[in-house]
């Protein structure tokens, strides 16, 4: 309680600097936000077409039972086949008319069906399922029966190649940032100890405890990041909100069953948690240099 | 309670220090005197372990008190109430707020804190002033704050370095009076003082520097 009163003491003698350096630990996280927020969106979608990728494997039109018999026992029996669906040419014809029904008229003057039949193959999701789809694939195109393989190989690897290269970035970011916010806390908080050299001295010389000492200090730090993380997630947050009012139609449009998704909560958490963690460092290395004096005496 | 066995002291090459062994018994008061930058500061600062020593073994309490940690010395200096040669008021309280600060630090509760703090300013003649700050205050008020202050936590030793050096010899004497009051019921009181009024009134035992060494005591009998 005492405590409290002494850190909240502490800030408002110094309350020009307390928010300059508060607010620059904002705008260090949002920052770091901004990017997460670009990472974690990329990053569903992806996983979105992860799940959505399909080997596909087109039959020659005359392919014989025996063929496509052989083709089916193969498929049902890869260990790396979660699943699979076989595609009538006769479905393949309906589904694509139903997926263009305004245009069915003209579709239905066609007279003929020029989709092939397929076998449309679901991989069990693994780390390195890309490159199995690939090996699957080289495979299938090789059998007697098989037209010719599809998924989207390029545009994934390239957009996996992405969101690593992203990953990185955000770590390096995020450890940039965060000694940063190290050494501007730690830089405020000494100049909130130094502000207070003779009550500190007074309560080394009384009897104080060094935890009794140096709790409002670290209450001061960890106060800084706190705030840090707060605001800027609010600001995150109102972003997101705004960024989902203005363009979620036409996100819509772009990826059924996609929404723009906000920094997931055990991200949050981990953020607030590593602010804290930021805070009390920035404390400890003032109170450390500063208490290293008297610890010499 | 408190024991000196050939301690050697030195700032920065310099002997501030030399040679000094002497017993204090628990309940004893004792004078230190001698010339300006003898060592009398320099020496009370050894027995709270503001300074420490090159040579020898401070005792206090039984303590080896150059071999206690940082972390474990708030419990020395818990039991020292010390008055401060340059007083060391916090110029942003009040004097009822510097001395119940002491008593807060260890943690004392609020009523008691208020209490004490109240009790200590009058024993020293400044319950009326309890809401002036420091710097309103004369120099000799000042000190009695620092007195008052060393005394709210009914110490076990006192050390006190020249509480009297601002006052005029009434008061003084008044101050030695407290500080024996003090002294009768159990406390054990160091006097650092070159006042040769206040020696001669305290029929005490004196330990006489000059350049570092002891070179005169006098026992009472
Ligand atoms: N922190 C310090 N650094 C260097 N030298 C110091 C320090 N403190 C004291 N000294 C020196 O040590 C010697 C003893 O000083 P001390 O303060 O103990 O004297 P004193 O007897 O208390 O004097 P006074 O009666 O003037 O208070 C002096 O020569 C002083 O200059
Ligand atoms: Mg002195």
């Amino acid at each position: 309680m005492r405590t409290l009163k002494t850190t909240i003491t502490n800030i408002k003698s110094n309350k020009q600097l307390f928010f300059a350096s508060v607010g620059t630990i904002t705008i260090a996280l949002s920052i770091l936000g901004l990017f997460l927020f670009v990472y974690i969106n990329l990053n569903s979608v992806l996983s979105f077409w992860n799940d959505q990728v399909q080997l596909i494997v087109y039959l020659e039109d005359e392919v014989s039972m025996h063929e496509k018999k052989k083709l089916e026992k193969m498929v049902s029996s890869h260990s790396e086949v979660e699943s699979f669906d076989f595609v009538s040419r006769e479905k393949a014809w309906k589904n694509f008319q139903a997926m263009f029904s305004e245009k069915s008229a003209f579709l239905k003057g066609m007279g003929f069906n020029p989709l092939p039949a397929s076998f449309n193959l679901k991989i069990k999701p693994t780390p390195n399922r890309l490159e199995k789809i690939r090996t699957l694939a080289e495979q299938m195109k090789q059998l007697p029966g098989v037209e010719s393989v599809e998924y989207g190989e390029e545009w994934i690897s390239r957009f996996e190649g992405f969101i690593i290269l992203m990953r990185v970035f955000l770590l390096a970011l995020g450890a940039l940032l965060s000694l940063g916010a190290v050494l501007i806390i730690s830089n405020t908080v000494k100049l909130s100890i130094s502000s207070r050299k003779d009550e500190i001295e007074l309560m080394l010389l009384s009897g104080g405890t060094p935890g009794f000492i140096q709790l409002p200090f670290f209450l001061e730090g960890i106060l800084h990041g706190l705030l840090g993380a707060v605001v800027s997630l609010a600001l995150m947050k109102s972003i997101h909100l705004y960024v989902v009012n203005q363009f979620q139609g036409a996100i819509e449009t772009f990826g059924r069953s996609m929404d723009f998704q906000f920094i997931p909560f055990p991200l949050i958490m981990t953020i607030v948690m590593a602010s804290i963690l930021v805070g009390w460092l920035g404390s400890f290395f003032s109170l450390h240099q500063f208490l290293g004096v008297y610890k010499k005496l | 309670m408190i024991q000196l066995y050939n301690v050697y002291k030195t700032y920065n090459n310099t002997p501030a220090l030399v040679d000094i062994s002497f017993i204090i018994k628990k309940g004893a008061f004792v004078f230190v005197t001698g010339p300006s930058g003898a060592g009398k500061s320099t020496l009370l600062k050894l027995l709270y372990r503001w300074e420490n020593y090159d040579r020898g073994q401070v005792l206090v309490n039984g303590t080896n008190v150059g071999k206690i940690k940082f972390n474990r010395l708030w419990k020395l200096r818990r039991k020292i109430g010390v008055v401060f040669q340059d007083y060391k008021l916090l110029q942003r309280k009040t004097i009822l707020e510097n001395v119940a600060f002491v008593l807060e630090i260890v943690g004392a509760d609020k009523k008691t804190i208020r209490f004490k703090a109240w009790e200590a300013l009058k024993n020293v003649g400044l319950s009326h002033k309890k809401d002036a700050y420091p710097m309103e205050l004369s120099g000799g008020e000042q000190q009695r704050v620092a007195i008052a202050r060393a005394l709210v936590n009914n110490p076990k030793i006192l050390l006190a370095d020249e509480p009297t050096g601002n006052l005029d010899p009434e008061l003084a004497s008044e101050i030695l009076h407290l500080f024996e009051q003090a002294n009768n019921e159990g406390t054990t009181v160091v006097f650092a003082t070159h006042s040769q009024i206040i020696l001669q009134e305290g029929n005490h035992a004196v330990i006489t520097l000059k350049q570092g060494k002891i070179v005169d005591t006098r026992v009472v009998v």
